[in-house]
């Protein structure tokens, strides 16, 4: 019989009542004579937060879990549960998991670099089923009936992407991976092409299929070099084994894939600039339509996929597209792959099944936030995406949804924002990020988000005025309407929904010129609080301009036009009395 | 050598048959970036030194990426458990406690909750 391990955590980080606890089990194992059977381990993290003492009893025959232990609950958990594998219903923790893994079901199980461990969790029998059983056209209906969107984020169906591809009449046609993950904060694409490359190449090798391509490509971007890595040694472990090349699994379907490297411009990760940058162009994009289904790469008809979607393929076609239908929204099907970061304590990546709200993902899953700041705002879509402030945690996740609120799916950055992180700071990065890889091939984007951060610049900078608000709305609109990819008409996205949820921070910069949170350094006074100040000097000594004057007898003075902000003093006083304002 | 739907399903049936112990390294970038690599080193020198018959593999991203490097160990009779944060120091104690003597490290598994 297996050994029992009896899981606790006190999910209540105000008492300190685990030691207690330990002891309390110890003895009434001892008491049951099941010291033997069973150990009691306290954990690090169980996954579960705010719950009290949680308890969790695994290597019986079910995995049971128990919340909001207490002291008197112990020992009739040890007789029954422990002992006799029986439910304590009072008890009982019954929140399923919140996660949901399909993209990354073997991410962190197999081993990336061995394709038979990738084959021993079903590998490449969704490859042999679609080329010996079924039609490219059977494909694609069963993708139609899975609902699966393109998790890149503009989120078009994909059935209907493969279809345009398969229905437009060409000699030759190709498939491409799009791997040019640049969002700041996100790491999906490099999380699944590190962790199970093989489930991509099956996805690729099945779009092969189902448009009538025989070539297909991998667009990584080259500041990712393990996934470069794993990728290329996956592919020529499926070469070796006749997985890609000529007559996959004994039918009459060739497929090979090569990889293009990325120098990592963010526009490429637009479909027409990706066009261009493997063809060894410049890459910049061009006007659509025709759109690369019509026209692609070498102005051959040609579908392009994200890592992600591709990787949802091979499941799909094993289990079936009800199977996959029946989980997420009713337009938003399935499960969606989000990184996880910023202030909150578990960043990491986590999947989850659409329409989770906000809420469930940053507390059950991400654990809450990092310090006692409360949650301000989460960010998602990256640059192209804006903010949801906390008022609309409790929106469920899905691509219209979050539309509606101002921001994008994206490709799943998420990024969790609190008290301490300034409006006009964040819309600056991110308008300053598109920026910064603007191609500069269309007016408006180039122009445009130029000005757009020279105005959020100066209004954090307090020298703004409240006509740039207006002026910020109108360059905004411009952009939207006119630039020529999805790169410009999405810039000004993160400015335009700060300005929607957070106009008031704005006002505070420009009419009061306050930064609530202390980010805006132009902004903030710092002074000596003279109760507090023990005369010590250090703050004098450290200061790089040497604003800070004085003697113990009169005290010291910071001379606000000589300060430039640096923040040394407040950081080198030991006594806390640098005011910061 | 060109594959076959026998020659998948053979493999995975030898792999399903397979019942041996391993421990599992994280070894994506997030993991590499904390120092798994160190600690995938440290445990095959260290299995190598006890003369262990334990394997040790490598795996991509768990999602657990706050709490990297992560160990799972997967020892028969046992539930599989995942270290967190597991420095040289932690591979000895796995070794030691864990896998030698079958009594958990405290205060060092992270729990992960997902259905797959």
């Amino acid at each position: 019989m297996e050994q029992k391990l009896i899981f606790i955590k006190d999910t209540d980080n105000s008492q300190d009542r685990i030691n207690d606890f330990y002891a309390f089990f110890l003895n009434a194992l001892k008491e049951n004579k099941l010291d033997q059977a069973a150990q009691v381990v306290r954990v690090a993290d169980i996954g579960i937060y705010d719950k009290g003492l949680v308890v969790k009893i695994s290597g019986g025959a079910n995995e049971i879990i128990y919340a909001f232990v207490q002291e008197a609950n112990i020992n009739d958990i040890v007789c029954r549960s422990v002992k006799e594998d029986k439910i304590i219903p009072e008890l009982l923790f019954k929140d399923s998991p919140k996660q949901l893994r399909i993209v990354l079901r073997n991410c962190g199980q197999i081993d990336p670099e061995n394709i038979d461990e990738y084959i021993a969790c079903d590998g490449y029998q969704a490859l042999e089923k679609v080329v010996n059983q079924l039609t490219p056209e059977q494909v694609i209906e069963e993708l139609k009936k899975s609902g699966l969107r393109g998790r890149g984020g503009a989120g078009f169906p994909t059935w209907l992407k493969w279809n345009l591809t398969r229905q437009a009449k060409d000699i030759q046609k190709y498939v491409i991976c799009n791997a040019d993950e640049g969002d700041p904060g996100a790491y999906m694409d490099r999380g699944v092409l590190e962790g199970d490359p093989h489930s991509v190449i099956e996805g690729l090798a099945i779009a092969g299929y189902a448009i009538g391509a025989n070539k297909g490509y991998f667009y990584v971007r080259a500041e990712y070099p393990l996934a470069v890595e794993r990728v290329e040694k996956a592919i020529k472990q499926a070469y070796d084994r006749g997985l890609l090349g000529k007559n996959i699994l004994g039918s009459d379907f060739n497929f090979d894939i090569d990889i293009r490297l990325g120098a990592g411009a963010f526009v490429c990760g637009e479909e027409t600039a990706l066009i261009a940058s493997i063809e060894g162009r410049r890459g910049t994009p061009r006007p659509r339509p025709p759109y690369p289904s019509i026209k692609g790469l070498w102005d051959r008809p040609t579908a392009i996929n994200n890592v992600e979607t591709l990787a949802n393929i091979a499941v799909i076609i094993l289990k079936g597209a009800s199977w996959y239908s029946a989980i997420g929204t009713e337009k938003s099907k399935g499960t969606k792959v989000f990184a996880l970061t910023g202030k909150v304590k578990n960043s990491g990546l986590v999947e989850v099944p659409m329409g989770i709200t906000l809420r469930e993902i940053v507390f059950d899953i991400g654990g809450g936030m990092i310090s006692d700041k409360e949650i301000k705002a989460v960010q998602t879509g990256g640059p192209s995406g804006g903010v949801i402030p906390k008022e609309f945690l409790d929106t469920p996740v899905d691509y219209e949804n979050l539309q509606k609120l101002g921001s994008i799916m994206g490709s799943g950055g998420m990024i969790v924002m609190d008290e301490s992180d300034c409006m006009v700071d964040i819309a600056k990065f991110y308008l300053g990020f598109c920026v910064d890889e603007s191609c500069g091939k269309c007016v408006p984007c180039r122009i445009g988000g130029y000005q757009m951060l020279s105005v959020l610049g100066a209004i954090s900078e307090g020298q703004g005025k409240l006509e740039d608000l207006d002026k910020l709305q109108r360059i905004a609109l411009a952009m939207q309407k006119a630039s020529l990819c999805a790169l410009g008409q999405t810039a000004p996205n993160p400015v335009v929904s700060t300005l929607k949820y957070f106009a008031q921070e704005y006002h505070d910069h420009i009419v009061n010129k306050k930064c609530r949170s202390h980010k805006c350094k132009h902004l903030l006074n710092y002074s000596i609080n003279q109760d507090k100040c023990k005369r010590c000097k250090v703050c004098a000594i450290n200061c790089p301009v040497k604003a800070i004057t004085g003697d113990k007898e009169k005290g010291f003075f910071i001379d606000p036009k000589i300060c430039v902000r640096c923040g040394k003093c407040f950081d080198v006083c030991k006594f806390n009395a640098i005011a910061k304002e | 050598m060109a594959y076959t739907k026998k020659d998948l399903e053979k493999i995975k049936n030898s792999l399903a048959s397979q019942k041996k112990d391993w421990i599992k390294v994280g070894m994506s970038t997030c993991g590499i970036a904390a120092g798994s690599d160190k600690v995938y080193q440290a445990f095959i020198e260290e299995v190598k030194k006890r003369k262990l018959d334990i394997q040790v593999k490598q795996c991509g991203c768990q999602g657990m990426c706050y709490a990297e490097p992560c160990v799972e160990v997967h020892l028969q009779g046992l539930p599989d458990v995942i270290y967190g944060h597991v420095d040289k120091e932690g591979v000895i104690k796995i070794l030691d406690k864990h896998v030698l003597n079958k009594v958990m490290v405290k205060d060092s598994i992270y729990d992960l909750r997902t259905k797959r």
